[in-house]
């Protein structure tokens, strides 16, 4: 039974004890074995992302938690626990179709939070991208004012090749500049077609059969978020730098890669593309 | 250029000190690691004879500073069962700190035996040749598999680095050894409670030293489950002082009040356990154990000085009742200060405790000729301690400046910045 243990005995001090601590080894080793099996597996069937969203989305506070609904108001202090994927929430389901969430979504005026234009005619991702269908029926995805930004002139976005499969909340970008680099979150499930002709698009998508649109922003409360964004961005700063850097009633500068110390613009770009 | 690749590698997010103020406070530890690798250099080549142990003084600074910190570490294996098979969930803002300090004591324990054993390239004799009737094969076996558990639950906390975590097989071995974590904690569990009872039972069983003797259940000594109920009251208070300590040497707010109060209160309810068990136990000893052994109790005290009745009086009223009752009332423990000097006076009382059993025990006559016999260590045998606290310090500086060890530190920080 035990073998490679010097002077065995069928004694029952040997065979707790060595059983014990062989069963202990076992299940260690078992445990170990299995974790990366599944890692491996995870790994071949691309599955990569989705973990890497979920273990980002723990690692974000309460506050960058806040439910889309409690950035209206409508329901105070709650916090989201979808992982930002509303399609799968019956709270989002229920509210969706409520006077108060209709109007929120009806205004109708173009937004500017301190200086970030938000166009309506689009909806808004929580990673600072946004979705727009165009007229071919394929999706026009691109990064918001915010986003653009920090992108800058010399800035440089790293796009998924055409055929790429996209799965919302999974990192589908990587904008790379001053030595930084943060992973962008797709806001659409579909099929990369190529890169968007012109214009502030970074791709063409084909959306996936049965695509909705319903865990993205829309209207007012993508003003809203807006606002909430740039709030935590000041704190962000203020935590790591030691200093605040938007004055109120200022507006973001146009290019904050060129304004921010490496440091600082390193955070904010974790934090705009909760890439913490 | 160093600058840039030390960035590289810190969390985002969270403030560091400048790499050259970092390499400042590495210094000192890194020269007290280089004394301390010296002195087990020659202790290893040359033999024990560098330390002032002998052939009566066969435990001295090593074996009681390995139990010390053994019991100190157990806040690792105890806040993991408290978080994933308790779900005291606020303890998440903790277990990867625990999880360090675990390995540290643990890994510096396993370093110092082996200085003290000697000849550690015969180490896996001890598992090739177990003597199963022996309390050390116990701790032998329980402890190089808890270190290897140990090592383990530090593989997801060192994956969780910003530059590691880019890698996606990285992501998700992390993701997937976190899944299972369950399982580590209770083998922890498991292997720590026997160790730490072993440890204990080695002392308990020692029938030629009445001092240390002990009746108990079965096969285990009283000391045993004391052993073990006392490193899980200490565990909690320890991962306190600790994170307090790294508080205040980072100048940050790295944990929520509510995880301080938690760790207190636990702390305390186990502590006053221990000391109801403890004062019970001491009780039947000078009453039965002592004197049915031809030792009436009082004269193991008669000695004075380093080793009178004060020692016995401080390990359990200063250094176990006092504390116990700082962390258990709400009021005291709401205070910082108090809480911290509580969870302190609780680490030095177990501190205290492992003392009296190696070093006292070891101390006083057991025969009519002999005498009271003081030991003084070497400069070796600081020096290697001093090795294992300059690694302790190390791996735990390191981890933090390049780990996530308090994931609540950017929420305190932002929630500050607010202010």
């Amino acid at each position: 039974m035990f073998p490679w243990v010097y002077g065995f005995e069928w004694h029952p001090g040997y065979l707790v004890f060595l059983g014990v601590f062989f069963t202990v080894a076992v299940v260690v080793a078992g445990t170990v074995l299995a974790a990366l099996w599944r890692s491996f597996t995870a790994v071949r069937k691309k599955h990569d992302g989705r973990i890497y969203w979920h273990t980002a989305f723990e690692e974000l506070t309460p506050e960058e938690r806040r439910c889309r609904h409690a950035l209206t108001g409508e329901l105070p202090g709650r916090c989201c626990d979808q992982e930002f994927d509303c399609r799968g929430c019956r709270m989002h389901a229920r509210l969706l179709y409520s006077e108060e969430a209709g109007a929120q979504a009806a205004v109708a005026e173009p937004a500017e939070v301190c200086g970030i234009s938000m166009p309506l005619d689009r909806y808004y991702h929580r990673g600072h991208t946004w979705v727009r269908e165009g007229e071919d029926g394929m999706l026009l995805v691109g990064l918001d004012d915010l986003g653009r930004r920090l992108l800058g002139s010399d800035g440089a976005v790293e796009l998924p090749p055409p055929g790429t499969e996209l799965r919302v909340n999974e990192p589908a970008f990587r904008l790379r500049r001053n030595g930084v680099e943060a992973r962008i979150l797709s806001p659409v499930d579909g099929t990369v077609e190529g890169p968007a002709a012109g214009g502030e698009a970074l791709v063409r998508v084909r959306p996936a059969a049965g695509f909705r649109t319903v865990h993205l922003l829309r209207g007012g409360e993508a003003a809203a978020w807006m606002w909430l964004e740039l709030d935590r961005l000041q704190m962000a700063l203020a935590a790591s730098c030691g200093a605040s850097t938007l004055a109120d009633g200022g507006v973001v500068a146009g290019d904050l890669g060129r304004c921010l110390p490496k440091r600082d613009f390193d955070t904010a770009c974790g934090l705009a593309f909760l890439d913490v | 250029m160093v600058d840039r690749i030390d960035e590289a590698w810190i969390a985002r997010g969270v403030r560091r000190a400048p790499f050259g103020r970092f390499l400042l406070w590495a210094a000192p530890w890194a020269a007290l690691l280089a004394l301390g690798a010296y002195a087990i250099f020659l202790c290893l080549r040359d033999g024990l004879f560098h330390t002032n142990m002998d052939n009566r003084y066969v435990f001295g600074l090593w074996i009681f500073l390995d139990l010390a910190v053994i019991a100190l570490g157990a806040g690792a294996f105890f806040t993991g069962f408290l978080l994933y098979v308790l779900r005291k969930t606020e303890l998440r803002a903790v277990i990867n700190s625990a999880v360090v300090i675990g390995l540290v004591c643990y890994s510096g324990a396993v370093l110092i035996l082996a200085v003290d054993v000697g000849q550690p390239l015969r180490a896996w004799f001890t598992f090739y040749h177990p003597n199963v009737h022996s309390m050390l094969t116990e701790v032998t076996f329980c402890i190089t598999c808890y270190l290897t558990v140990l090592l383990i639950e530090y593989v997801p906390v060192l994956l969780k680095n910003r530059r590691l975590k880019m890698k996606p097989s990285m992501l998700v071995f992390e993701y997937n050894l976190h899944k299972v974590m369950v399982v580590f904690a209770l083998i922890g569990t498991l292997l720590s409670f026997f160790h730490q009872g072993s440890l204990g039972g080695l002392f308990g069983v020692l029938r030629g030293r009445p001092f240390a003797f002990r009746e108990g259940l079965l096969i285990w000594p009283s000391t045993f489950f004391l052993f073990v109920l006392s490193a899980m009251a200490v565990g909690p208070s320890f991962v306190a002082v600790t994170t307090w300590m790294a508080e205040k040497i980072t100048r940050r707010r790295l944990v929520k009040d509510e995880v301080y109060q938690t760790l207190g209160r636990i702390s305390g309810k186990l502590l006053l356990a221990y000391v109801f068990f403890k004062s019970l136990d001491t009780l039947l000893w000078i009453n039965q154990t002592a004197p049915e052994r031809g030792f009436p109790a009082h004269r193991f005290y008669e000695y004075g000085g380093a080793f009178g009745t004060w020692i016995l009086f401080t390990e359990i009223a200063l250094l176990g009742l006092v504390p116990a009752l700082l962390l258990l009332k709400p009021e005291w423990r709401a205070r910082r200060g108090l809480l911290i000097a509580g969870a302190a006076l609780a680490c030095l009382g177990v501190t205290l405790n492992r003392f009296v059993f190696t070093i006292q025990t070891l101390a006083l006559p057991t025969l009519p000729f002999d005498r009271l016999l003081l030991y003084w260590p070497s400069w070796q045998e600081f020096a290697a301690f001093g090795f294992v606290l300059a690694y302790g310090m190390l791996v735990y500086s390191f981890s933090y400046r390049y780990l996530k060890l308090f994931p609540q530190e950017r929420e305190l920080a932002m929630n500050e910045a607010k202010r």
